[in-house]
């Protein structure tokens, strides 16, 4: 008992103890569950392999994955620029950019649901803005969230409220780059571009990188914002992985099953934590 | 010029959701649905608001996301303290170990053990109650996060002379430790608040007798039930949501960038 008080193990306790029981049961769990079939009235049976077996010929589990992806690749990239440039625009301390960085950045504070439900109102076929902008345009209105592809693009355009946090994330790292580098490529007579392509922007590699990973691992783990934006629908246009899981799961309590969807999930999300950890650890 | 140009006509774009909504809250049920929209209410109503207030039992709701977001953040922001401060002054052999191990937790959120989660609530008894919303949540891996690397830099030498000096483990924590950690402390609380006053996933697995519902619970489930009828009352309820975020946004604008900037807080 000194020993753990004398070497602060002791003060370790009280997180280690809620973290064990919120977050490595969970886990643990996983890979035990997974192999019976469950429905929470009746007694959990061994079934071995056959969740695993159901997940591999379940089309709705692979449209999941799909889905997944399909939000990672449209909304890491439009992320990642949007971000860069705004932050680019921004990154002096002047009043400008001071202010226009606390509007950008602060959607990101703001609930999911409700910016999800203010979303939604935007794209409403007959009362939305978005419609009445492209009406008085002359141009013909938009099933925003009817349409499977076109859900799938409002989702993500609804997801730039995400942009502030990576903003923020560049901020810091242009502000980490030694200002004397960048002098020295003016002095030698590098114009704004220049000095952006050769001397910034190979500095920010690791930012860079950074960025990108935070972004993917956040669009992994969307759920409420879709949730509230088009329940996944229509049909399961717009249903991730977290979506499914959480349908199957808690919904249909296929619990037992949707313990072995959430072993992928697990995994997924592990590996893009893993690789964040090592990226922070070289900066 | 450019920039100016951008960054002002991208940040109306990022503004219209939310001139939208507001606007489309003070119009009456007729003129919220009139084709084509009107820009700005005609009539300008307070109809949605009272209607939430009086019909949809926002003030329960909202009794609910306080007690919540207040008991969870003065029970997480002393574990935070506590965990930050053996992770980063900790000398037992295993710290890197535990370091490590507490850092993947980052990426382990809610969301994607979900029904894990839900099991293991549901073992504890706490499904349908309002513990449910706040146990579950003393254990925050970003603000863990916050307090280790807010604790690094606190002086190695101020804590060896305290022990020269005669002080115990607990009094080097208590006389040291937490005075130097009072803007952590402050960040941490603002965070924590605000984590739990937008929490949906939690709520939505613990919860579902509307007696218990947090405020965005009650918004999920109000929009799915009233959104095809009143949108008014639905962006009334919503905005109101919203308000106490830009207060805290607006009152502690500087603790935000800053966390975000040096302790990598998300939101």
């Amino acid at each position: 008992m000194r020993q753990l008080i004398k070497t602060r193990f002791v003060f370790l306790l009280p997180g280690l103890f809620f973290m064990s029981l919120f977050v490595l049961v969970p886990i643990a769990s996983i890979f035990f569950i997974s192999f019976y079939s469950w429905n929470l009235l009746s007694p959990m049976r061994f079934i071995g392999w056959a969740n695993f077996k159901r997940m591999i010929s379940d089309k709705y589990f692979w449209n999941s994955l799909v889905v997944t992806f399909k939000l990672m690749g449209l909304g890491v990239p439009i992320n990642f620029f949007l971000s860069l440039s705004l932050a680019l625009a921004l990154y002096r301390e002047d009043r400008f950019s001071k202010i226009f960085r606390a509007i950008f950045y602060w959607p990101c504070l703001m609930p999911a649901i409700a910016g999800a439900t203010m979303w939604k109102w935007m794209f409403s076929y007959h009362t939305g803005l978005f419609n009445y902008i492209l009406r008085t345009l002359g141009l013909s209105p938009i099933y925003w969230l009817e349409k499977p592809l076109n859900a799938l693009f409002s989702v993500v355009l609804s997801g730039i409220w995400g942009v502030g946090f990576f903003m923020m994330m560049f901020i810091t790292g242009f502000q980490n780059i030694p200002q004397e580098l960048i002098e020295a490529a003016r002095i030698d007579g590098a114009n704004r571009w220049q000095t952006f392509w050769y001397v910034t922007f190979p500095c920010l590699k690791n930012t860079n990188l950074l960025v990108l990973m935070v972004s993917v691992a956040y669009s992994l783990r969307s759920f409420a914002g879709i949730y509230a934006l088009t329940g996944g629908g229509p049909g399961y246009a717009t249903t991730n992985i977290a979506l499914y899981i959480y349908r199957s799961g808690l919904t249909q309590f296929r619990i037992g099953y949707a313990y072995a969807m959430s072993v992928v999930y697990f995994v997924l999300a592990l590996v893009v934590g893993l690789i964040i950890l090592r990226l922070q650890r070289e900066e | 010029m450019g920039r100016k140009l951008f960054v002002i006509i991208l940040s109306i774009f990022f503004m219209l959701p939310i001139f939208w909504s507001i606007t489309s809250s003070f119009k009456g049920i007729g003129e919220i649905f009139s084709y084509p929209p009107t820009f700005f209410p005609k009539n300008p109503t307070f109809e949605g608001y009272i209607k939430v207030l009086k019909e949809h039992d926002f003030l329960l709701y909202l009794r609910n996301t306080l007690f919540v977001a207040v008991v969870a953040t003065l029970l997480t922001v002393p574990v935070c303290l506590m965990t930050g401060y053996s992770l980063a002054k900790g000398t037992f052999r295993s710290r890197k170990f535990f370091n490590g191990l507490f850092a993947w937790t980052l990426f382990i959120t809610a969301e994607v053990t979900m029904v894990p989660l839900f099991i293991v609530i549901r073992g504890l008894g706490l499904v349908n109650s309002i513990w449910g919303m706040i146990i579950p949540a003393v254990y925050t891996p970003t603000g863990t996060f916050a307090a280790v690397q807010y604790m690094r830099d606190i002086p190695n030498e101020l804590l060896e002379s305290a022990k020269i000096d005669g002080a115990n483990e607990w009094q080097i924590f208590w006389r040291i430790v937490v005075p130097l950690s009072k803007p952590l402390m402050a960040t941490l609380s603002i965070f924590s608040f605000t984590w739990r006053w937008n929490d949906f996933v939690l709520p939505l697995i613990v919860v579902n007798k509307k007696s218990l519902f947090t405020l965005q619970l009650a918004l999920a489930s109000i929009q799915e039930e009233l959104g095809p009828y009143d949108w008014t009352a639905v962006l009334a309820f919503s905005n109101l949501t919203v308000i106490p975020t830009l207060i805290i946004f607006l009152l502690f604008q500087r603790w935000f960038m800053r966390g975000i900037m040096t302790g990598g807080l998300k939101y």
